[in-house]
């Protein structure tokens, strides 16, 4: 299918507001992995979980925490039961754990609409599981590693923990990472590799990896000039999903971009205070060296072995004019969701840079005489960012902190693999949007 | 004089000489303004609990309509704060002045959003307080103005030898929710505000 040349094709419509909402700021919303629900922070220090199915409240997660919950992370992989962490303004992360080996009994009663969460005992509910405790500070977010194995937590107090769970509830701190000169706002985890980014008031972004039983900086992202909010890693494999799934008839230097970007392997989305989303790119390891890192092989010299350069791609078309707190990658589709102070919720989706009308064949002198102006020879300008959709006021007058894709579960589904946009406000309310093509 | 503040002999503005338009503040109070403001550590929006009260789209109530609040009107709203080291209100140290007070218009039709602009005037360049101050304006502005208005509380340039370091506290949403939990910076807060009308 060809890229729509009009950018404004698609938009925002509500499909549902969480019920009940919070009666205070509500910070951040996390669909669960597996299952139609998602867990929502709030600043009354509960957890809310509501259904996807019906857009209602199933549990609240109350009693652990003495602030605000600021952030909530699903642990992946876990079987038979949820495990949820939580990230508190008093400094420290609790471990909930939920049965779910009922599973199939409760789904089936949600959709059919007569979810009554009366007739739940106490074992239904979310068990506080153990605390864990050693940030000086606010915790500000925490992920937990898409294998389960790590679960990194980050703090006003210029730190990024990693902790291991050994064994159920017993976990150990494997890492203390103080390379941030200010409070670390946000922490992601790349989809494949164990490799940790850190987004930070003092404007940077970090990257550590494992070196010999260590955990190290690994690079230094600098080009955001204000505090950076937010940081996500791209799905893996994106390119069998995105505009780039179709390989037929592309151009040499297009198909050589492809294969580029395949080997830097999925790109890192940062958001910030100044404005601007951008997209960062590892430098592709020349030859062996990538194979040797990516085969386990012991690297005896650490500074050639790990360390890794990531530069600038691009930064996606400015349209928000305050702070944007967050972003969101979709895993289906590759397009990009923001939010932040402005109450505006802006989609945007790549696509190859057509300099020729549509229909006419790019041919590569086209793309390269634009493209003279790029630095290095990395070549950003065969493809580019476009804002596919753009909702003001998503929380009526009110900032949004959160914004994420989660996969639709309520009847009117069209397909099995639809998404709907999910934003959590300063109003205390999640709203669950849907995109339609115009 | 206490010898331990930092400054001990500010400049005291004449009551009669600050800026007023000599009427009442027509600023509507929400039922959590006054001294009553922090009875709850967490901020929170009443009025979003009771739909009746305050129609979101009413566009005929009082503080709905973007020419009802103007910068006498913010001026008036934190004018009467509190200093934190001295018995004196930040208008009358000059702190908080009228012509550093600007209401930016929401910058597109399809926006309600407008920006409060504030900027104060530490009483010395070196003052320590001048974050918890800043806080305090933001915190007054946040609680008595409609929630469509964006608070910016900024050290005026070059009158503070961290003003960058400072500007960027006290725009920081987390960093001053945060704060609004902490309790012994809230005892200060709630003396500084407990002035304001």
């Amino acid at each position: 299918m060809p890229p729509p040349q009009n950018a404004s094709v698609i938009t925002i419509q509500p499909l549902a507001t969480l019920s009940p909402p919070c009666s205070s700021r509500t910070w951040q919303s996390t669909p669960h992995p597996t299952l139609p629900v998602i867990a929502t922070a709030c600043s009354d220090r509960t957890v809310r979980v509501y259904s996807l199915t019906s857009f209602t409240l199933l549990h609240s997660i109350t009693g652990g925490h003495k602030r605000s919950i600021r952030a909530v992370s699903w642990k992946p992989g876990v079987k038979g039961q949820s495990v949820l962490a939580t990230g508190s303004f008093d400094a420290s992360a609790g471990i909930w754990r939920r049965d779910e080996r009922g599973l199939a009994e409760d789904t089936q009663r949600e959709r059919a609409g007569d979810w009554d969460g009366d007739e739940e005992g106490e074992d239904d509910d979310y068990q506080f599981s153990c605390i864990l405790d050693g940030h000086e500070s606010e915790i500000k977010s925490l992920s937990w590693s898409p294998s389960g194995q790590y679960l990194a937590t980050c703090s006003r107090d210029k730190s990024v923990w990693i902790w291991e769970e050994l064994e159920d509830d017993n976990f150990e701190t494997i890492a203390v990472l103080q390379e941030h000169e200010g409070d670390v706002k946000c922490v992601a985890w790349h989809p494949e590799e164990d490799l940790l980014a850190s987004a930070s008031y003092d404007d940077t972004v970090r990257l550590y990896k494992e070196d010999a039983d260590d955990w190290v900086q690994v690079a230094m992202i600098d080009g955001h000039k204000k505090t950076v909010w937010w940081v996500e890693f791209e799905g893996s494999e994106m390119s069998a999903r995105d505009f780039r799934a179709h390989r037929e008839g592309l151009s040499e230097q297009r198909a050589h971009h492809v294969e580029q970007l395949e080997r830097s392997g999925p790109r890192l989305a940062t958001s910030s205070d100044d404005c601007s989303v951008r997209i960062w790119r590892r430098k592709p390891r020349e030859g062996s060296a990538q194979t040797s890192s990516r085969l386990g092989m012991p690297n005896i010299i650490r500074s050639v072995a790990i360390d890794e350069e990531w530069f600038q791609e691009t930064i996606l078309p400015q349209q928000h004019e305050r702070a944007i707190y967050s972003l969101s990658w979709s895993r289906r589709s590759g397009m990009i969701a923001s939010a932040g102070s402005d109450g505006k919720i802006l989609v945007y989706k790549e696509r190859w840079k057509n300099v020729m009308p549509n229909g006419v064949k790019a041919d590569g002198t086209v793309d390269h005489s634009d493209s003279d102006a790029m630095e290095g020879v990395e070549n950003a300008s065969l493809t580019e960012w476009v804002v596919v959709a753009e909702l003001f006021s998503a929380h009526d007058v009110f900032e949004i902190n959160h914004v994420c894709w989660a996969k639709r579960s309520d009847k009117g589904r069209r397909s099995e693999d639809e998404e709907v946009i999910v934003s959590t406000g300063d109003d205390g309310e999640v709203k669950v949007w849907v995109l339609e093509e115009r | 004089m206490e010898p331990d503040k930092d400054n001990a002999n500010p400049t005291i503005l004449n009551a009669s000489d600050l800026p007023s338009r000599r009427r009442e503040s027509s600023v509507k109070q929400r039922e959590d303004g006054g001294t009553g403001l922090f009875d709850h550590l967490i901020p929170h929006y009443n009025y979003l609990s009771d739909p009746f009260e305050r129609p979101v789209s009413a566009s005929d109530s009082d503080d709905d309509s973007v020419e009802d609040i103007d910068e006498q009107e913010i001026y008036d709203l934190i004018s009467s704060i509190s200093d934190p080291e001295h018995p004196l209100s930040l208008g009358s140290l000059a702190v908080v002045n009228l012509p550093d007070i600007r209401i930016l218009p929401p910058s597109s039709p399809h926006s309600t959003i407008s920006t409060v602009v504030v900027e104060i005037t530490p009483t010395i360049t070196h003052c320590s307080l001048a974050t918890v101050i800043g806080l305090g304006v933001r915190v007054r502005l946040e609680q008595a103005l409609p929630p469509r208005f964006r608070v910016d509380v900024r050290i005026k340039k070059g009158t503070h030898s961290t003003d960058e370091a400072v500007n960027k506290q006290l725009g920081d949403k987390e960093r001053v929710a945060a704060a609004l939990e902490n309790g012994t910076l809230m005892g200060v807060l709630r003396k500084m505000l407990s002035t304001c009308e």
